[in-house]
């Protein structure tokens, strides 16, 4: 190889760089302005909206920006967003807070109209070889995954990821039912629609008529909210209109599941954002149960007032003179209060809980009583009393901590579903994770013995297994199986 | 009957007669491909609801079933078809040459068929065009599932311009035996031909034929249509990277199979025993031993590998695979047919046609029954079956067996009425035999002795 050579390579490479990257924004630009999906959403658009033309036109806007996770997918050579929002909403699971109550499955049926067998949530118990297996629920949203492998196999990007929330949706109109999302999605968390729904478009329409989107648009204008029309596949989508704000401001991040969840073992929220609902939980899952545990053991603040009259304002005095209050309650309440950043601050789920225990220490306060006091932190054994010649350090941060663990467990480990088989859901699990081997058994609440209201004004029986409903549908069902 | 010389006249046989076997054969296709597209009709009116597939996972079903492994089937029957056409022709196995462009109608009839099943299969078939189409440039850089249609079409027009050029030569060649009603389709055929475009011709097929050779391990069947279930790793039946080689074993088994069986037809309805020799059947029934053993091999290399020792995933999918009667009954069908080749290849006493006829009916139903026991057994044990449904339940509906037929019948209607306009053997087939006639009368004693 001669000198010259040897110059011209770096410079050919650097040229053919800067070749490759004027291309790429060519192809990128191409592929933008080719965007396939404009008339086809924009008839959607007027499909849905009916009358509400200047929603349908505000909608009409948005969609040359829902076009670009495609765009952006085939920029990459992947189906990895690479211009991503600032939001990824996700959850947490706290699995050993499950009691299998299936309140959360009923929700989402009612909130989407499902039919029977279709179980966007599924709630399982399971054995897995321990003794034990009381505990062991699987609770089974879709995992929103960041790198969803139906997406990626999909032949038509009906099954795409929103760019501004992370939320993985199917475009009942653009689907062409060829099913190789729910082959390889590895959670089994797809459903097909292999029949008329039950419930109309039209009935969805009319019970959400003051909704904008009638809780089937979505804000760019796309059809991927609700129960799947004939013929395209459906699953979980964690509720777009509602984080479109189409049910509310206040509905903004929250899911049907985790509202109706008793035991409030959901956590949603955005997975970005480190003072959100599921991140919150993630940092300090003891610190999460315990919000949710004293929730229901606080006392009112007029009880708690009605109580205090008259009593002394030391500790002891307080906790004698008040019905529902003891040391144990108000010992985490303060610990709580210990290990939380701004307690009490910003628009998370959990900060309800948290301003409910600031009212109780404010009616304390005004009758007298200085938490923070060293006397009270000592007492209550959330700050080491000092020695003679130390000054006196403020609360213990780790006391609290135990504190929290002592009331309401820690989880014996979090995990994300699958996780080696690199899908990044979003979905973070608290409890056991299912081994290899483990095997769904009867949960304590049947499937059966829960009705969902929809929006025809009649109710169903939930159903396990949906074969058993599709059975009813196949011609000449030979009662064999390969 | 090797005797006989191959005349102009006997490839010109089956579209210059007319008879009740033809009649009665074509009435019982029709009736086939009608009473499914019948069927078809239902299922459009009321959704795929009348198969019996379901949602894998809690739904207790199976998401894809005897239409995608019979697709499956009909592609690789399609690509095996027109990878021994090529083989043929660049390897100048002129021995072969008489069966030829009836692998390459078998291609495009397979091709049809299994084009045919992606639109059964859809829940929304009305959509194939705006939402494949209209996406396309952002789909093939990433679904398998795009990637085969690509192929499929590719293989489609390669195989229909291959057949049609070497058209040419015949018709124009032929021209004035061949009924006047085609005028049209035979103008056509030969627009713009001159004698002087043969060796261009022969030229451009010889790099056609090499095309296919090298595109078969890399996108046909060893390519694309595994990787749709072998590069999905939550399915540990199907993950994999020897699918891509054992996909191609099928497909070669199944198209020598289906080669036999419709040479063999059209030997005995229009006199052809010198021109599809027992030479040929005893040369391709061969070539199915060969790649019948290939089939097995890559079986016993999946079976052994999966359940020797974990991971859990994988043996338990293997040991429900080792275990099922149709896995069993599928394999014994292959095995049965390679120990009769072996055995006839040693002792050419034990050859005869109709044997030959049942171990190709043998191949075609034990790789039918594999691809479809492949495509189900995915969803029966996924890595992630702890939902007490799965296992799930399938069994193919009537309206999916009848598609089986159907499609079975279009391809027998397509070569009854193929047959009918153009002719099936080539017109370089019966030159060549003739030369050879010439030249070997000294081998017929041998030949008479291969005669069952």
């Amino acid at each position: 190889m001669s000198a010259d050579d040897e110059s011209f390579h770096p410079l050919g490479h650097e040229a053919a760089y800067e070749e490759a990257k004027k291309n790429a924004g060519g192809f990128a630009e191409m592929l933008k302005s080719l965007g396939g999906d404009g008339e086809d959403s924009r008839r959607g658009v007027m499909k849905k909206m009916g009358a509400g033309a200047a929603v349908g036109i505000g909608a009409w806007g948005t969609t040359q920006g829902g076009d670009e996770p495609s765009v952006s997918a085939a920029e990459a050579g992947g189906s990895e967003t690479t211009e991503q929002g600032d939001t990824q909403w996700g959850m947490t699971i706290d699995l050993e807070r499950c009691d299998g109550c299936l309140s959360c499955v009923k929700a989402c049926a009612q909130e989407n109209n499902l039919d029977q067998g279709v179980n966007w949530m599924y709630v399982l118990q399971y054995e897995d070889g321990g003794p034990d297996s009381s505990r062991n629920r699987l609770v089974r949203p879709c995992q929103h995954c960041t790198d969803a492998p139906c997406e990626k196999v999909c032949p038509t990007t009906a099954r795409h990821t929103r760019d501004k929330d992370g939320l993985v949706l199917t475009d009942y109109d653009v689907c062409i039912g060829c099913r190789y999302c729910q082959v390889a999605c590895p959670y089994g968390v797809n459903y097909f629609q292999w029949d008329e729904p039950d419930i109309s478009t039209e009935q969805i329409e009319e019970a959400h008529s003051d909704t904008e989107g009638h809780m089937m648009t979505d804000e760019r204008g796309r059809w991927v909210d609700s129960r799947a029309p004939r013929g395209v596949m459906s699953k979980c989508t964690m509720c777009p209109s509602r984080q479109d704000g189409f049910s509310g401001e206040e509905k903004v991040g929250t899911s049907a599941c985790e509202e109706m969840c008793p035991p409030d073992a959901i956590q949603f929220g955005d997975m970005k954002r480190e003072t959100s609902d599921p991140q919150r939980y993630i940092d300090n899952p003891a610190r999460g149960r315990a919000l949710v545990e004293m929730n229901s053991s606080l006392p009112s603040t007029s009880g708690l007032e009605e109580n205090l009259s008259g009593a002394g304002s030391d500790l002891e005095s307080v906790l004698e003179a008040s019905e529902d209050l003891d040391e144990e309650l108000l010992t985490v309440m303060k610990a709580a209060e210990i290990v939380t950043e701004n307690f009490g601050e910003d628009d998370a789920d959990s900060v309800q809980y948290e301003e409910a225990i600031l009212e109780v220490f404010d009616v304390l306060a005004s009758h007298g009583l200085d938490l923070g006091s060293q006397e009270v932190l000592v007492e209550l054994e959330l700050a080491s009393e000092p020695d003679e010649d130390e000054e006196f350090e403020g609360a213990d941060e780790e006391a609290a901590q135990e504190a929290l663990v002592d009331y309401s467990g820690s989880p014996s480990s979090n995990f994300k579903l699958l996780e080696d088989i690199g899908t990044n859901p979003n979905v973070v699990y608290f409890g056991n994770e299912p081994g290899p081997t483990a095997h769904q058994t009867e949960t304590p609440v049947a499937y059966s013995d829960m009705e969902a209201d929809r929006a025809d004004g009649g109710s169903i029986q939930l159903v396990d297994n949906r074969k058993d409903v599709l059975d009813e549908g196949t011609v000449g069902d030979f009662g064999v199986s390969l | 009957m090797s005797t006989k010389t191959p005349s102009e006249e006997d490839i010109l046989r089956p579209i210059n007669t007319f008879t009740k076997k033809y009649v009665a054969l074509y009435a019982v296709s029709a009736l086939a491909l009608g009473a499914f597209l019948v069927a078809w009709a239902y299922q459009l009116q009321q959704g795929l609801i009348v198969t019996g597939l379901g949602d894998w996972g809690s739904g207790g079903g199976s998401t894809w079933g005897l239409y995608i492994g019979a697709f499956i089937w009909w592609v690789g029957i399609a690509h095996g078809g027109i990878i021994l056409s090529a083989a043929v022709r660049l390897l100048g196995m002129d021995r072969y040459l008489p069966v030829a462009r009836l692998a390459e109608m078998l291609t495009l009839a397979g091709l049809s068929a299994a084009g045919f099943y992606i639109l059964v299969h859809m829940g929304r078939p009305d959509r194939m065009v705006t939402s494949v189409l209209g996406h396309f440039h952002i789909t093939v850089n990433n679904s398998p599932l795009v990637w085969d249609v690509t192929v499929i079409t590719a293989y489609f027009v390669m195989t229909a311009t291959y057949l049609g050029l070497t058209l040419r030569y015949d018709v124009h060649r032929l021209r004035d035996q061949l009924p006047d009603y085609l005028e049209p389709v035979y103008k056509i055929m030969t627009i713009g031909y001159t004698e002087k475009e043969d060796e261009v011709i022969e030229q451009m097929v010889w790099w056609l034929a090499l095309a296919v050779i090298i595109m078969a391990p890399l996108l046909l069947h060893g390519g694309v249509i595994p990787w749709l279930f072998s590069v999905l790793p939550a399915m540990p039946a199907w993950t994999g990277a020897v699918q891509g080689p054992q996909f191609l074993t099928i497909a070669l088994t199944s198209a020598i199979s289906g080669v036999i069986l419709i040479a063999y037809a059209f030997r005995r309805a229009y006199d052809w025993e010198h021109i599809f020799t027992d030479d040929i059947f005893r040369g391709l029934l061969l070539w199915l031993g060969f790649f019948c053993l290939l089939f097995l091999w890559l079986q016993v290399q999946q079976v052994v590998n999966g359940s020797f020792l974990g991971p859990t995933n994988k043996s338990v999918a293997t040991d429900a695979k080792i275990g099922h009667p149709v896995y069993l009954f599928s394999m014994g069908l292959v095995s049965a047919t390679l120990a009769y080749i072996f055995a006839q290849a040693i002792r050419p006493s034990l050859f005869s046609k109709p044997r030959a006829i049942v171990a190709g009916l043998a191949v075609l139903t034990g790789t039918f029954l594999e691809k479809l026991l492949f495509v189900v057994e995915g969803f029966l044990h996924p890595t992630f079956d702890i939902y007490a449904a799965t296992p799930g339940e399938y069994f193919p509906s009537i309206i999916e067996w009848l598609s089986l037929v159907g499609t079975i019948g279009m391809v027998v209607l397509f070569f009854l009425s193929l047959s009918k306009m153009v002719p099936v053997v080539e017109l370089h087939a019966i030159e060549h035999l003739n030369e050879d006639h010439a030249h070997e009368d000294t081998t017929a004693a041998t030949e008479q002795e291969v005669k069952a």
